[in-house]
């Protein structure tokens, strides 16, 4: 039986993306955001919507944190913080899925993207998320994006991490 | 300096020639005439090929390396091609479909017949929303139908903002590869563009540095501009479903940042589900760059719920989706019985990645205004004219990205009948005709230009040239075969070889290999055939040209090797199989060709013979292409199970008789050392015939390096040719590189090579001895026998002695 946490751990790593796992509690959710945060000035949050609402509310608090953003402050702020749909063991993608207000512009624009995972949301092929009887057949519906790393570019030369996307994807694990 | 100038004639301007002009790739994009074809390789050659050979031979290697690991590669190709079949098939029954479905999400369907009526109706769209700036992701399809252009003119600034593209539209060049369209240009001479293009002082010395450049000036335009125009990887018919891959993030910023979303597609990208995008998703990612997945790979059925991020007003509109798919020629594609194969193409640029001359000089030289490599010269001809796809005659046929193609397209059948069409627009001539006529060409093939005639029937002029050998051998007698590096060597200025170029194209600078004094098939039937009797392994080889009239030496091992592991082995007449018409577009001619190959074989096929063939190229028509060119499936079936290449046969055998094989061939007994260079024919490669010579080799004990270049650059009649000369040696730098290496480390290795042309372009790197394996083969055995004799021989005398003894006992007795 393969482990696909571990797996999605390894190869989200090989492509460039960071994997913390984290318990899944308010307080251990904080205090890692805290963390990987730092002294950011800009933090855009999404609204959960396959997590539970108290466990994302905690991060509310945290300095930085744009209540209502505006476009100009979306288009300064630093970290984004989204909610992932589910992710892929053989390769190390999220999945996001978009529609709601702001999960976009979180995905893409800031440069420090921070996604938070449900480990029962990982599945082993790309493929099974086209499956009807996966997830109520819901990633059948949505508009999704696949992330595999940070955006990344290799047509000025030796591969440069970090151009119109993301330049960092911290992807917490929670367990 | 103009004063010293007026007063010193012999240094005035106009006593210094002028300097040439250099080519841009601009100047050489169109090649509908041949001249431009040649002046664009030269570029490349100058200019391009460094960064272009290091950046397809990084992405090809990292394909082969994630193919490895995709436990259901092949089965994922299957189903993406059935899938791409079925919507080829069902086309405008899709188109109806996808409308409905993206008419019912409130977005708007152009079909546009033409590019013209494309660009027109995006055009007016931005007119309609007073549109002042247009973001652009990377899109070949708005390449193709010159969008920018149409918006420029009317007064719209466009911007690229895929990087590549970013820096083709400052350089004012086309794309290089089709999905790496600036993989020509390597870091250093982006940041000398980007220095003159916008006057900074910034040193710009690193990929970063010039990342962070780009950025800086392309996110200014996202958050301002009114429109984003993206292209389409697939689009899903029952949901509308855009499946958009990427590495960046500018096509998701394109879709997503301004109100109005326009997405151009060919329709060959509509599939009926989007559930049927799933083989894709690794499919595509792992032959395009080698990666699991891109970056980004996004399912969107537009026009997006959430508000469009952009600065001042604009957020206030309603967004708004326009498909806009393009026929431009596909629809007629897809009538066709040949290139409706190519509107399976899902532009992942594997075949041009896999290709030794497009490693070599890219899709400037290789490539037309908007497509390139392997696939391209069938795209530009079917969206804009045949004459446009002349740089399909780089296609060697070498067979490498058949292979690596996801959707299983036989790139080179396409090719060749590029070249057939375009053999067919050239005027019948008088000599033409002869030339056609003495050599039997099909009549359909007989307006192909003389230079194609002569290689297309190698088959006839060899046997003419094998006649009169000493004539012909005198040609070059002298020359050694080697590398020419004095520029000025004009080669061989023989009244014969400068009639030869002037003539047939066969370059003076290339020896040609000499032809031996008895063919083949003469020598075969000069050697008394041991009894057939008990012997239940029956073989016929298949004497194709290049072995009889050429590499006698080759077919003479194969047929002694077999007979001493106990086959039955006769050889055929000498007969064209069609190798060398369809490498020169004759298909009327190789398809006539394959039927007399296949007649001279049905006896001895009817005869429970296997068929050995010693040129990998020739044993590829029997294994694959002879499913195009013979009548019947069932045809190409009677032959293609039972065609093998000479070591593949001796495998078997041993495998059959249960003999190892340092039993049967002794090491110990190589004439040539243990350490040895191997070097497969690409074909050989395709067909799956190169894996069993590197196995026996290791079995019996050599230590065995392979060369891991696609292509030695010779194929076949290409590095014979004026106009290739300089490309294939350019190929060949490769391979010679690698043998240079291994001798390097650890001194000189045999080289081995199993193609006649292979062997040819080693020659022209190394005054070596070149074995083919069964040349190596033979002498192990060969030696093992004489040694057995020695024993035999030796076992003999001693029991002659031990008689010799008992009777001098015996009369001793008597006496006594």
């Amino acid at each position: 039986m393969i482990d696909l946490a571990a797996t999605f751990e390894e190869h989200a790593t090989e492509a460039a993306a960071m994997v913390w796992r984290v318990k899944r509690t308010p307080v251990a959710l904080r205090d890692v955001v805290a963390l990987a945060t730092g002294k950011a000035q800009g933090i855009v949050l999404t609204e959960p919507e396959f997590l539970p609402v108290p466990l994302v509310d905690g991060l509310r608090g945290l300095a930085g944190v744009i209540p209502k953003p505006h476009d100009d402050e979306l288009a300064v702020a630093d970290v984004g913080i989204t909610e992932a749909f589910a992710a892929v063991a053989s390769t190390g993608s999220v999945c996001v899925a978009l529609g709601r207000p702001l999960v976009a512009a979180t995905s893409l624009l800031m440069p420090l993207n921070i996604i938070l995972l449900a480990k029962e949301r990982i599945i082993e092929r790309p493929r099974d998320l086209f499956n009807p009887d996966m997830f109520d057949g819901e990633s059948l519906k949505r508009n999704l994006v696949f992330i595999t790393g940070p955006s990344a570019t290799a047509d000025m030369g030796p591969l440069v991490v970090g151009v119109h996307g993301p330049h960092r994807v911290l992807i917490l694990l929670l367990e | 300096m103009a004063d010293i100038d007026s007063k010193s004639p012999s240094i005035t301007p106009a006593a210094v020639p002028p300097a040439p002009k250099v080519d841009t790739p601009r100047d050489v994009a169109n090649k509908s005439d041949k001249d431009h074809l040649l002046r664009a390789i030269r570029m490349a050659l100058d200019i391009e090929s460094s960064t272009v050979r290091a950046n397809t031979q990084h992405f090809n290697k990292n394909r082969y390396r994630a193919a490895a690991n995709l436990p259901d590669y092949d089965d994922l190709k299957d189903e993406a091609r059935r899938i791409k079949d079925k919507s080829i098939a069902n086309l405008p029954e899709l188109i109806q479909t996808l409308k409905n479905s993206v008419r019912a999400h409130n977005g708007h369907v152009f079909v546009a017949n033409t590019a013209a009526d494309a660009c027109r109706y995006i055009l007016d769209v931005c007119r309609w929303r007073a549109a002042k700036m247009v973001v652009k992701g990377k899109s070949m399809t708005s390449e193709e139908i010159h969008l920018n252009h149409v918006l420029q003119g009317d007064g719209i600034e466009v911007v690229e903002s895929d990087l590549a593209e970013f820096i083709l539209q400052l350089a004012d060049e086309q794309p290089s590869h089709i999905l790496a369209p600036a993989l020509h240009y390597s870091r250093e001479r982006i940041t000398a563009l980007f220095k003159r293009k916008y006057e900074t002082d910034l040193p710009l010395d690193t990929g970063e540095a010039l990342t962070f450049f780009a950025r800086q000036i392309l996110r200014e335009k996202f958050l301002h501009a009114d429109v984003g125009v993206t292209g389409a990887n697939l689009i899903a018919a029952d949901t509308g479903t855009l499946m958009l891959v990427e590495s960046e993030g500018n096509i998701r910023l394109a879709s997503f940042a301004p109100p109005v979303h326009i997405a151009i597609a060919g329709i060959e990208k509509i599939i009926p589900t989007r559930e049927e995008m799933a083989p894709f998703l690794e499919l595509l990612s792992m032959s395009a760059t080698g990666q699991s997945m891109s970056v980004y790979t996004s399912f969107i059925s537009p026009p997006l719920a959430d508000p469009p991020f952009a600065m001042a007003s604009k957020a206030l509109k309603p967004r708004e989706f326009h498909l806009v798919l393009i026929d431009n020629g596909r629809l007629k594609m897809r009538d066709d019985p040949v290139f409706h194969e190519a509107l399976n193409c899902i532009r992942c640029g594997a075949c041009l990645n896999s290709c030794a001359n497009f490693q070599t000089v890219g899709g400037h030289a290789f490539g037309g205004e908007t497509y390139s490599g392997g696939i391209g010269g069938s795209w530009e001809a079917g969206t804009s004219k045949l004459e446009n796809a002349r740089f399909a005659e780089l296609c060697t046929g070498c067979t490498r990205c058949v292979q690596n193609c996801p959707v299983r397209i036989d790139i080179p059948w396409l090719n060749a009948n590029l070249g057939n069409r375009l053999n067919q627009t050239e005027p019948s001539t008088a000599i033409k005709s002869v030339l056609g006529s003495m050599s039997d060409a099909d009549r359909v093939d007989r307006s192909t230009p003389v230079s194609k005639m002569f290689f297309g029937n190698y088959h006839y002029f060899a046997k003419w040239g094998s006649r009169f050998a000493s004539v012909a051998n005198s040609f070059d007698a002298g020359r050694k075969p080697s590398i020419r590096t004095d520029s000025s060597d004009e080669g061989n200025t023989s009244f014969a070889r400068v009639m030869m170029e002037k003539w047939f194209g066969v370059d003076r600078r290339r020896t040609l290999p000499p032809f031996p004094k008895y063919t083949f098939v003469q020598e075969a039937q000069a050697i008394e055939p041991p009894s057939s009797k008990g012997r239940e392994i029956k073989v016929v080889i298949f004497a194709e040209a290049f072995t009889n009239y050429g590499m006698t030496s080759r077919g003479l091992a194969t047929l002694n090797v077999l007979r001493e592991l106990g086959a039955d082995v006769v050889v055929s007449e000498c007969v064209p199989e069609g190798r060398a018409a369809m490498s020169q577009g004759m298909i009327a001619t190789a398809k006539q060709h394959a039927r007399a190959a296949t007649r001279e074989l049905d006896p001895h096929v009817s005869d429970g013979r296997d068929i050995v063939v010693v040129e990998p190229s020739s044993l590829s028509m029997f294994r694959r292409d002879f499913a195009r060119l013979l009548d019947s499936k069932d045809r190409f079936e009677r032959f293609r199970k039972r065609a093998f290449d000479p070591v593949e046969y001796v495998v078997k055998i041993l495998k059959a008789t249960g003999r190892p094989a340092a039993g049967v061939f002794d090491i110990s007994k190589s004439k040539v050392g243990h350490r040895l260079f191997y070097h497969a024919h690409c074909q050989q490669k395709t067909i799956g015939a190169a894996e069993p010579t590197v196995q026996l080799l290791t079995d019996i004990g050599f230590d065995v390096v392979t060369s891991n270049v696609e292509c030695c650059g010779m194929a076949g009649s290409f590095g014979y040719k004026k106009d290739f000369y300089d490309l294939s040696l350019a190929v060949g730098a490769d391979l010679f590189g690698q043998v240079v290496q291994q001798d390097r480390d650890g001194g000189a290795r045999q080289l081995i090579a199993s193609g006649t042309s292979c062997t040819e372009q080693l020659h022209a790197g190394f005054e070596r001895k070149i074995l083919h394996p069964m040349e190596l083969l033979e002498t192990l055995i060969e030696r093992q026998k004489e040694s057995d004799k020695v024993v035999k021989d030796a076992e003999d005398a001693e029991v002659e002695a031990d008689l010799e003894a008992l009777k001098r006992s015996k009369r001793e007795a008597s006496k006594s």
